[in-house]
């Protein structure tokens, strides 16, 4: 459970010197985030032609007669639109919606440049008129090969444009504040004896990952795992341990007491 | 000393909470003075939050979330000016120009490997008559076989304006990657725009051979110097990437890239509204027999000259004193 915590750490990261002094390190998005939100893009389009396609081959047909003088006009559109999806799409998506297209947004990752500012218009377009590069000979084969050869998993687009993708996560801030709100005499042994020692940041994080999923485990693996829980965090005489293990809510309502550090 | 990360988060996220609300605002557009104040009271504190967490909670989810939340603050505040409307004026009044006039030489090679593909494939196919079965397209022989041209049919076939958009997102499709490839170490630009010369030459040398010149000459007068032009443009943007690649100089070649890339850029996003200007033309006046060849010729040469005298007078005059401003 704490290796899942520090899994992005294993990621390739971008880091940014800020002026306040602060180190920021962003996670970089990798190739299955990319083709992810690839995916999600091309098949908004495909089904906005799909649609499309549906309306005008209406308009066009001898049903509606009145608009077959359209027909050329119709064709225009066509043209420019499959152009502009095929090219305009992605740049103005990027600059527009900061430097997001919506399978981006989708997927949670964001183009930014080498130094962590957010893309212009000439980045955008050089990153995405790259993409007749990088989608050679099928399908992005390029351009995966060179997301795979990068350490920051750039496509051709990415290094000429000096642009690249970070992955942005939502986070649950609600774990660390929740109240301790079961079992109240839990609560009143722990405050009666003292702890020994304090936990450090990845004991906290160990425990509140437990309990976050306390509720979901099934009956057993939730005692065993709050067993181990409780002699990890140690301190407790015999007859305190008996009481705090009497039920899965005394141990979770100690635990809980235990990381908030309030004695 | 350092209080335990429960209590820390719970001190602490009040004021993250509303610098993500501030930032929300920002992204909308609907941030005030006041609340811009506030959002860089509040970016400084969860800056110095971020500081505190990387000595005291390193690895922790709360680490990481305020990684990410100075990271977006870091770009808010910190972003580079943003291209205005009105930026686009003076970038086809004086950038576009300037830049050109600045990598001449790339477009001076760029024209040289097009002319030298031109002259291969004519020479090719006036010596050798066979050689037009490889380097001409089969339809086109079929169409010149027969003593026609292919352009007649374009019309009959789609309505104008259907044919100038379609040759207009053809064209750019042809230019973009024409740039694009410059990326292969430039082999792909020098590939493309010898391969287009070849073709154009030799499609040229077997309408000439079987007295269709005349013919071809009324189809591509009225476009082909500023479409050419505009190819060729692109083929020096796409070698300007070919060099910063092959000798980046001074620069390690990812900065070289980037610079060299940004410029070349602006080449390409120059030509996309001459291109599609041009692909009316081609559209509506080329083919047909509506103008007289000679109406087309010199529309072709006064529509090429003033597209070269624009790109090498305008902004010559302001472009010093508009760059010592800076």
């Amino acid at each position: 459970m704490l290796k899942s915590g520090m899994a992005s750490d294993s990621s390739p990261n971008l880091e940014v010197a800020t002026p306040e002094r602060v180190a920021l390190s962003l996670p970089v998005a990798g190739i299955g985030y990319r083709c992810l939100a690839w995916l999600v893009d091309a098949t908004l389009l495909f089904f906005f032609w799909v649609s499309a396609y549906f309306v005008l081959s209406l308009l066009v047909s001898d049903l509606l007669t009145a608009f077959r003088g359209l027909s050329g006009f119709v064709q225009t559109l066509a043209v420019v639109g499959l152009f502009a999806t095929q090219w305009l799409y992605w740049t103005l998506a990027e600059v527009f919606l900061h430097g997001q297209t919506p399978g981006k947004r989708l997927l949670g990752i964001r183009v930014v440049r080498a130094d962590g500012s957010p893309v212009g218009v000439y980045e955008s377009a050089v990153r995405n008129l790259l993409r007749a590069v990088d989608f050679l000979p099928v399908f992005y084969a390029i351009g995966c090969l060179s997301m795979l050869f990068t350490r920051q998993h750039r496509r051709l687009g990415d290094l000429l444009a000096g642009t690249l993708l970070v992955r942005e996560e939502r986070f649950n801030l609600d774990k660390y504040t929740a109240p301790a709100q079961a079992a109240p005499h839990a609560v009143s042994l722990t405050a009666a004896s003292v702890p020994s020692r304090r936990l450090g940041p990845e004991e906290v994080e160990l425990i509140l990952a437990f309990l976050e999923r306390a509720h979901w485990l099934e009956p057993d693996a939730r005692r065993t795992l709050g067993l181990r829980m409780v002699e990890r965090c140690g301190g407790l005489s015999e007859e305190e341990r008996a009481s705090v293990l009497a039920s899965p809510e005394s141990v979770e309502g100690f635990l809980r007491t235990r990381i908030q550090g309030a004695r | 000393m350092a209080v335990p990360l429960p209590v820390f988060v719970g001190q602490r996220r009040p004021d993250w909470e509303a610098l993500q609300g501030l930032l929300a605002q920002q992204r909308e557009g609907t941030l005030g003075l006041e609340g811009l104040r506030r959002l860089d009271t509040l970016y400084r504190r969860a800056a110095a939050d971020l500081a505190h967490a990387q000595t005291f909670y390193p690895g922790t989810d709360a680490h990481r979330f305020l990684n990410q939340l100075c990271g977006q603050a870091y770009a808010a505040i910190y972003q580079p000016p943003r291209e205005r409307w009105l930026a686009v004026r003076d970038f086809f009044r004086r950038e576009f120009p300037a830049t050109l006039r600045a990598e001449g030489r790339f477009v001076a090679v760029s024209a040289g490997f097009f002319i030298l593909g031109l002259l291969l494939g004519s020479l090719v196919v006036l010596l050798e008559p066979r050689g037009a079965e490889l380097l001409v397209p089969q339809g086109v022989r079929d169409y010149v076989a027969q003593g026609r041209m292919w352009t007649d049919d374009i019309l009959s076939v789609a309505p104008p304006n259907a044919v100038s958009s379609g040759i207009a997102t053809n064209n750019l499709t042809v230019v973009i990657f024409t740039f694009a490839s410059g990326i292969l170490f430039g082999l792909g630009t020098v590939f493309t725009l010898v391969n287009n010369g070849v073709q154009i030459g030799a499609i040229a040398a077997l309408c000439a051979r079987e007295g269709l010149g005349l013919k071809l000459l009324d189809f591509i007068s009225a476009h082909g110097p500023v479409e050419l032009s505009i190819i060729t443009i692109a083929g020096g943007a796409g070698l300007m990437v070919g060099q910063a690649l092959i000798d980046p100089g001074e620069l390690p070649r990812g900065q070289a890239l980037v610079l060299r890339g940004k410029a070349a850029v602006k080449l390409v996003l120059g030509c996309a509204p001459f291109l599609a200007g041009i692909a009316l033309v081609e559209g509506f006046i080329s083919p047909g027999t509506l103008f007289p060849t000679a109406l087309k010729g010199a529309l072709g040469l006064s529509l090429g000259a003033l597209f070269w005298s624009y790109l090498l007078r305008a902004g010559r005059d302001t472009s010093l004193s508009s760059t010592s401003l800076r």
